[in-house]
């Protein structure tokens, strides 16, 4: 026996009513969203600003990054506090309560991801200081297209965010792969320039650090979109691979 | 569209492990007032040993359905029930034309919003439906007294002046003497209608901790106004809207992740 009504009043019901009755949540929540977006704006240009400074050994740009940085922790403790408060002060529960743990997590990868910049960023100060560039050059190609394929992820998760679409989410999930494939290849690279060239292990240990954080940051844009699916749909996507 | 039953029960199976059996099967009930009809084609299984919350909008049918356990419609007249609310094992269909209202109310207890004690001491409150069912031995009473009370979570409150007027104690300890006296006839179902609406955030906590504790004793449908109160105390929610019952399932799911677009919309207060 179905513990319902009939179908088909259920139906009108149905139909979208949009907004709080209390404004004060509505704004709370727009808020907390576009903060968000926000934040992920950030991380996102860092992530491209670091890989083009290393990739042109350009010191002012790496120092971008890095000035910048304090600014992505400052976006994450006051992200996650308005999240903090929505929940003590409005009690969201179902769809608006799945958006404000949501956030807390995802201002967490961003910031991750926002700490793997800094790091390609302080390389990329090295670089510009001197050090030899034959490891980043060999593998150039690859570092640029992982940036590409990294700041994709990100920027797709935060519109996905921004538009509760778990459809762009789950896009964004299944393209991590491709990410993984890519950094296996780079490293493939950098150990046969390692083992005919070992002048400049450092510097392609280093190589491999910043071809690891472009692949994290993949991670991070992929739980991101894990955030996004549970947010617009309820399904909880950690852990599982993408359909 | 709402579920089939198949879906309806795989739904809730998916995190219901062991399914708490159905002591109340409520099964296309419907009321009318005249032509006017307040109630319409509602399924529902309240679980033994379970609470269960009806929520929705002023008008919806929660206080309705809730009152067809009692036959309270019987009150009033031209109301006409159909469907059958069945209690379990008796196979006994509560709003039946022929089963006798007195007979159904023996065996269900209601508290309402307001409290509502005889103007009587505290223990004859406790003692009212005791007597009205024979029992005469002093000791039995007593006995019997105290365990409602202890069972109410005021005995601590009122052992020394169990004499004293019901009137004297304070809103929530009134209230809660209303749900020793509701407890002492053994009720096969306890019937809130909005419990705590007239009381302080304090009162308001103990009877919802009451309310937790009593599943062990007896099952609890409850009306609240308060859907952070239903998510609280309940086991699970029904959630209902102009006469009809709309979703209906555990109340962390309902809570977390509703099925219905109508019910995330009340519950997350987007509704009208």
């Amino acid at each position: 026996m179905a513990e319902t009504g009939t179908p088909e009043r259920a139906a009108v019901l149905s139909d979208p009513m949009e907004g709080h009755t209390a404004k004060a949540f509505d704004g709370a929540l727009t808020q907390l969203r576009l903060h968000t977006v926000g934040m992920g704006g950030l991380v996102i240009d860092q992530v491209s600003t670091a890989v083009r400074a290393l990739l042109d050994a350009d010191a002012r740009l790496a120092q971008t990054v890095l000035s910048r940085e304090q600014q992505v922790n400052d976006m994450e403790r006051a992200v996650d506090r308005e999240a903090f408060e929505l929940i003590a002060l409005h009690q969201p529960v179902a769809g608006d309560l799945r958006m404000a743990t949501a956030v807390s997590r995802i201002t967490v990868e961003l910031e991750r991801a926002g700490d793997e910049s800094k790091k390609i960023a302080r390389f990329a100060a090295r670089m510009a200081s001197g050090e030899p560039q034959g490891p980043v050059r060999a593998v150039a190609r690859y570092l640029q297209h992982m940036a590409e394929l990294t700041s994709g992820m990100l920027r797709d998760a935060v519109l996905a965010l921004d538009d509760s679409n778990s459809d762009l989410a789950d896009r964004v999930r299944a393209r991590d792969s491709e990410l993984d494939a890519e950094f296996a290849a780079a490293l493939r690279q950098l150990l046969t320039l390692a083992m005919q060239d070992q002048r400049y292990l450092g510097v392609t240990i280093d190589t491999v650090f910043a071809l690891k954080g472009l692949e994290r940051i993949g991670d991070h844009a992929k739980n991101i979109a894990e955030q996004v699916v549970f947010v617009a749909s309820g399904r909880d996507e950690r852990h599982k691979k993408p359909q | 569209m709402i579920g089939s039953p198949a879906a309806t029960e795989s739904a809730a199976g998916s995190h219901i492990h062991i399914a708490p059996e159905a002591v109340f099967e409520a099964d296309k009930v419907g009321i009318f007032y005249g032509k006017k009809q307040a109630l319409i084609d509602v399924n529902m299984r309240i679980r033994r040993g379970q609470v269960t919350a009806l929520i929705g909008p002023s008008g919806c049918g929660k206080s309705t359905f809730l009152r067809c356990f009692n036959r309270m419609h019987d009150l009033q007249p031209d109301t006409r029930y159909e469907g059958s609310i069945t209690l379990h094992p008796d196979n006994l269909n509560l709003i039946g034309a022929g089963v006798d209202p007195i007979e159904v109310r023996m065996r269900i207890g209601m508290v309402f919003q307001k409290p509502n004690p005889f103007p009587k001491s505290v223990f004859e409150n406790v003692a009212y439906g005791l007597r009205l069912r024979g029992v005469r031995n002093r000791a039995t009473l007593a006995e019997e007294v105290e365990k409602a009370l202890r069972g109410a979570a005021l005995w601590d409150e009122v052992k020394d002046r169990l004499q004293d007027s019901a009137l004297a104690l304070s809103g929530g300890q009134m209230q809660r003497l209303c749900i020793a006296r509701a407890l002492a006839t053994t009720p096969e179902i306890l019937l809130f209608d909005e419990p705590t609406s007239a009381l302080d955030p304090i009162a308001t906590a103990k009877i919802e901790e009451l309310i937790s504790t009593l599943r062990d004793q007896v099952t609890v449908l409850i009306v609240t106004h308060n859907m952070q109160q239903a998510a609280r105390v309940s086991d699970y929610t029904a959630f209902m809207y102009l006469g009809e019952l709309i979703e209906f399932d555990e109340a962390a799911k309902i809570f977390t992740n509703p099925a219905k677009k109508a019910t995330e919309d009340y519950i997350t207060g987007r509704y009208g």
